[in-house]
């Protein structure tokens, strides 16, 4: 499932101009420094809770959990984008300098 | 009792005539013709909106200038004021445009709309124009007969041409019949008494034809063979334009609010432009020589002058009301305000938001964000809490704690009262809008609003089961289960609350993002909630058979809030046009995070 996953979406990067895949990138790290901000102002929501609210202090740790795991697929994403964007060029030059 | 008898004392009277009289069999012949070929522009036009023309209408009415100068071009392009009311009354009935701006657009709709009487005047009249209208009822048919859309589109145009022109043609003709056998010009009155009389005559003959263009035809028509006087032509032309405001108050009247008070704009503006142009009817006319004078128009044609009177006169309306846009509108919004309705009778879902994709889109969002609203305080009541408890910031394990009553509310009835119905009406709204023409992003968007709404309805079928061993169990004397039921009504009332902010927050705050934390959250104080279960029954200070009830209710309300998960998400859609969506947790995703935690907590402790 995962291997297909992965087919469909290389397909669909390859199939896709250049720019698009860019905007993309582009998009996702406007995203991920939303995150980052956010990421930060709940630390310091944290750390202004007083240590017995143990109970607003999880709600808020959840919120910062699922945020890092947000960021963690989303730099994934960056990284696998940038990999295949340099990979597509390395054809494109080997095919202008077979021609 | 009235009604059932008009029509059909309309057409017998109107049969006797057409016997009676051929002249008028032609001249009336010419006026369906011709209001036949409006119908078919405004077909052929709708293939073309597809999207562009509402697109054109959201982005250029944030201005007056812009509302105006949209209303007069788009009228003026598609010769048809009846079509930009009809969409700007949409569009303000479904709150994507504010209502001053669409008093904008009306104005300037008006103005566009006298254009036709100087293409009537200045080619329909001169021109054998007959002679071009046959080619384009042909090719118009061979379009029409294509499989593309925008073929169809084209034939429909054509034909809308070339029936317009055949209309003006057979008036011409029918006129020029008639003046030989009769000479209506002997009835023409002056002075004052006389202007009221044919404005009164011009308003009635638009209300009966609800079409303003089509009077003008007629007045232009007799006006060119001599029937009626320049001056009754320019009183006729008043009472046009007063009756289009009464045919759009009568559309108006059936829509939602938006639509009333748009409508209430157009009449009150044309009532009073009418008056002032019926009070200054000479200085007009006076005006209006003047300006033929300096366009070249000459002394004696007369169909200009009362085309340049038309337009000189609702110039003037728009300039003398322009200064009273926003103060109109909200008098408007003040007088016509919303009567409290029933929770079940629908807010936005009116025929006027089926006239675009888009409309309809919107209408069905509001809705169900109205439905949501129901479940809403539905829900509060199930788990006993106030609705103001839970949008206050008040603490709710205390208020779950301190709860001395489960509410005694008929679950079973409210949600017949305030749920079903209002699914039902939404689900027949969306199977209409998409039986008309439609793209595949609102198709999409309506299915996708659909199964929002069932989510919701699912929500609350859960909490007929859900409220049932509340209110066996709430209370209980037993602080073992108290406590199990005070966490089930702890986690629905959290949820409602976090999912009220963020229907309310900023858009720029608000991402899919936001929801996944609520998943997390809600799957992780589920796995306690069982976990805790397993334990109790293991030291035996829970009955089995209480046991198993709690574990029904947990699913349950975990059933509850997921389907509220889901219906929020797509009430959100709109905001969330970026990326954001890709970073979205899958369940997969959210279920390892959840074993990570639970890892990790095992591990401290």
């Amino acid at each position: 499932m995962k291997l297909k996953k992965l087919m469909a979406r290389v397909s669909d990067f390859l199939d896709a101009d250049s720019k698009t895949q860019l905007e993309e990138i582009k998009s996702i790290r406007k995203v991920l420094k939303e995150l980052k901000s956010k990421e930060r102002d709940l630390k310091d929501k944290i750390a202004q809770v007083p240590a017995k609210n143990t109970e607003d202090k999880e709600e808020l740790q959840i919120k910062l959990d699922v945020i890092y795991a947000q960021r963690k697929k989303g730099l994934d994403r960056v990284k696998e984008l940038k990999k295949l964007l340099q990979e597509k060029k390395r054809i494109k030059l080997q095919r202008a300098s077979e021609l | 009792m009235l009604k059932k008898f008009t029509l059909p004392v309309v057409l017998l009277v109107l049969a006797y005539a057409l016997w009676a009289s051929a002249d008028f069999m032609e001249i009336a012949a010419g006026v369906a013709l011709f209001m036949f070929g409006m119908l078919c522009l405004e077909e052929g036009f709708k293939t073309f909106t597809g999207g562009t023309l509402e697109t054109l209408l959201r982005k250029s009415t944030n201005r007056l200038w812009k509302s105006l100068s949209f209303g007069m071009v788009s009228t003026t392009l598609m010769q048809s004021s009846t079509l930009v009311s009809l969409i700007t009354i949409s569009f303000v009935s479904a709150e994507m445009i504010t209502l001053a701006a669409g008093i904008g657009v009306i104005m300037g709709a008006n103005i566009g709309t006298t254009t036709g009487a100087w293409l009537i005047a200045g080619l329909g009249l001169r021109v054998n124009i007959a002679a071009y209208a046959m080619p384009m009822l042909v090719f118009g048919v061979v379009f029409l007969m294509q499989k593309s859309k925008a073929m169809k589109g084209l034939g429909y145009l054509l034909m809308g041409a070339g029936f317009l022109f055949f209309g003006i043609h057979y008036m011409k003709e029918g006129f020029d019949a008639f003046q030989s056998a009769f000479d209506l010009s002997a009835y023409s009155m002056t002075g004052m008494q006389g202007v009221l009389l044919f404005t009164l005559i011009g308003m009635l003959v638009t209300v009966v034809m609800q079409s303003s263009h089509a009077t003008l035809l007629i007045i232009i028509t007799a006006l060119a063979t001599g029937q009626v006087s320049y001056e009754n032509a320019l009183a006729l032309a008043i009472g046009a334009n007063l009756g289009s405001a009464i045919t759009t108050a009568l559309g108006g009247l059936a829509a939602n609010l938006g639509g009333r008070r748009l409508a209430a704009a157009h009449v009150v503006f044309n009532v009073i432009t009418a008056l002032v142009g019926i009070l200054l009817i000479n200085q007009l006319a006076w005006a209006v020589d003047q300006g033929a004078f300096l366009l070249g128009i000459g002394d004696e044609d007369y169909l200009l002058k009362l085309a340049l009177f038309h337009t000189l006169f609702n110039v003037l309306g728009v300039i003398l009301l322009a200064p009273f846009v926003n103060p109109l509108a909200s008098q408007l919004v003040k007088r016509i305000s919303y009567q409290k309705q029933a929770a079940e009778t629908p807010l936005y879902l009116f025929p006027e938001a089926l006239e675009t994709p888009e409309t309809a889109v919107d209408a069905v969002r509001k809705e169900v964000h109205h439905l949501f609203d129901n479940a809403y305080g539905l829900l509060a009541h199930g788990v006993s809490l106030k609705r103001a408890t839970i949008d206050s910031e008040e603490s709710l394990s205390e208020a779950v704690k301190y709860t001395r009553k489960i509410f005694p509310i008929d679950v079973e009835n409210a949600y017949e009262e305030k749920i079903k119905s209002l699914h039902s009406e939404i689900v027949a709204f969306i199977a209409e809008a998409q039986a008309r023409e439609s793209n595949q992003s609102a198709s999409e968007a309506l299915y996708t609003l659909r199964q929002a709404s069932r989510d919701l309805v699912e929500a609350v079928k859960g909490m007929k089961h859900l409220h049932n061993n509340l209110s066996r169990y709430g209370l209980s004397t037993n602080p073992a289960i108290r406590e199990r039921y005070d966490l089930i009504r702890l986690q629905l009332a959290r949820l409602l609350r976090d999912l009220r902010l963020l229907l309310d927050a900023d858009p720029e705050d608000v991402s899919s993002l936001s929801l996944d934390a609520l998943r997390v959250s809600l799957e992780k104080s589920s796995r306690k909630l069982l976990d805790d279960l397993d334990e109790m029954i293991r030291h035996r200070r829970l009955a089995a058979s209480i046991a198993t009830s709690v574990m029904n209710d947990e699913s349950y309300v975990s059933d509850i809030c997921n389907n509220l998960i889901d219906a929020v998400h797509t009430l959100l859609l709109p905001r969330l046009e970026n990326q954001s969506d890709q970073l979205t947790l899958d369940k997969q995703e959210i279920k390892q995070l959840v074993d990570e935690e639970a890892r990790d907590n095992g591990a401290e402790s």
